[in-house]
C-alpha cells in the first residue's frame, strides 16, 4: 500500500514513467490505483527514436506491471520520510 | 493465455457474428463499437470492423471478411492512449502498445516484412491502433479500456509468495541465516503488503496486519543502535 499512497500524493505532479521495454513517458500524474496502474495527462515520449509515432498523446493509461521506474520531481521527495515509511512497512 | 496479439475467428453462428467468449470463466462483453478500423503495427489500416471490448480482451472482427479478426488480452496491453496528434497518426485513434514475448529482442524485421507479406506474425506486433469512424467516441473507448484493464491485474503465481525474501538491510542477513523464513512472514491471510508486490487479486484496501511478536530474536541487537538511522522505531514493542 505504501507506494499506492505515496503516488496518490503526487497526483498533479510531473513524472517520467520508464517502462520495462525502455520507453520513457513524461506527463502529469492523473491517477494511480492499487495495482500501480498509472494514468498520465499531456504525455510526451522522452526518447522518440524507438516509438516515433507515439509523440504526444493527451491521456495515457500505463499498466502497472510494465513499469520499471517512476522518476519523481526531486523537490517533491522527502527522502527521510520515504526511507522511514518503507522501513516501517517492511516490518 | 497467449501473450501478444493473435488471430480471432470464433464467431457465433447467428447473423450478427459476435465473438464467442469464455463465459464459463466469467468473461463478459462490456462494450461494442461498430465502424472501427484497425491498424496493426506499421501496416495500413483495415477498415470496416466492429470492436468488442470484454472483461478480458479486446477483439476486432472484420465485417468484410468473416474469417478475419484480431484479439489481445488486457494482460498484454502495456499502455493505451487517445492519440489526436495528426503527426503521430492521420486519424484520431486509440493507440495501444502490446507486450510481446520477444520484447527483450530488437526485432527490426517487423518493419520490412509487414509491408509485403500477407501472412503476418501477430505475436511480434508491438503497436495497434483502433480508429473509430466517429472520433467523438474516443474518450468513451479510452474509458472502457481503462476500466477493463483494471479488471486484469497480474495474476499471482503460486511459488512467488513462499520464496519471498526481501532484504532491507545488511543486518537482516544475519537474522535470516538463523531464523529462516518461518516466523517473519507468516500472516494468517495473504502477505501482500510487501513493497513492490501490489499487483494481484488481493484487496489492499483492507487493513494491513500488525505483526505482534514477542521474540528475543526480533529485538534490536546492540550494534544496530549505533547505526543512528533517523526514525528507527522499535516496532516490535507495540
Amino acid at each position: 500500500m505504501l507506494f499506492f499512497s505515496y503516488f496518490k500524493d503526487l497526483v498533479g505532479r510531473e513524472v517520467t514513467v520508464e517502462l520495462k521495454n525502455d520507453l520513457a513517458i513524461r506527463g502529469t500524474l492523473h491517477s494511480v490505483d492499487q495495482y500501480l496502474n498509472i494514468k498520465l495527462e499531456n504525455t510526451r515520449v522522452v526518447d522518440q527514436d524507438k516509438y516515433p509515432h507515439m509523440l504526444s498523446v493527451r491521456n495515457c493509461f500505463i499498466r502497472g506491471s510494465v513499469v520499471r521506474y517512476v522518476q519523481l520531481p526531486p523537490e517533491e521527495v522527502d527522502i527521510e520520510l520515504l526511507h522511514d515509511a518503507t522501513r516501517r512497512e517492511a516490518r | 493465455m497467449a501473450v501478444g496479439l493473435r488471430h480471432f475467428t470464433a464467431r457465433a453462428g447467428n447473423g450478427v457474428g459476435e465473438p464467442i467468449l469464455d463465459t464459463d470463466n466469467g468473461e463478459e462483453l462490456v462494450h461494442v463499437q461498430p465502424s472501427v478500423s484497425v491498424a496493426v503495427g506499421n501496416r495500413a489500416s483495415e477498415s470496416l470492423g466492429t470492436l468488442y471490448i470484454t472483461t478480458r480482451q479486446v477483439i476486432w472482427l472484420s465485417e468484410l471478411d468473416r474469417e478475419k479478426g484480431y484479439a489481445v488480452d488486457f494482460l498484454s496491453l502495456s499502455l493505451h492512449a487517445v492519440s489526436r496528434d495528426p503527426e503521430a497518426y492521420p486519424s484520431p485513434c486509440i493507440y495501444t502498445q502490446i507486450e510481446t514475448e520477444a520484447d527483450e529482442v530488437e526485432d527490426e524485421s517487423e518493419d520490412s516484412d509487414s509491408e509485403c507479406s500477407e501472412v503476418l506474425d501477430l505475436s511480434k506486433i508491438r503497436e495497434m491502433r483502433f480508429i473509430p469512424s466517429d472520433a467523438n467516441q474516443l474518450d468513451t473507448l479510452f474509458q472502457v479500456f481503462c476500466e477493463c484493464a483494471e479488471l486484469n491485474p497480474e495474476p499471482i503465481e503460486e511459488g512467488e509468495e513462499e520464496g519471498h525474501n526481501w532484504i532491507f538491510s545488511a543486518d537482516q542477513l544475519e537474522d535470516e541465516a538463523g531464523a529462516g523464513d518461518d516466523v517473519e512472514w507468516h500472516f494468517s491471510q495473504n502477505p501482500t503488503n510487501t513493497i513492490g508486490h501490489s499487483n494481484g487479486h488481493h484487496d489492499l484496501a483492507s487493513s494491513v496486519l500488525e505483526l505482534q511478536i514477542n521474540d528475543q530474536r526480533f529485538e534490536d541487537a546492540e550494534e544496530m543502535e549505533q547505526d543512528a538511522d533517523t526514525g528507527h522505531h522499535h516496532q516490535s514493542q507495540q
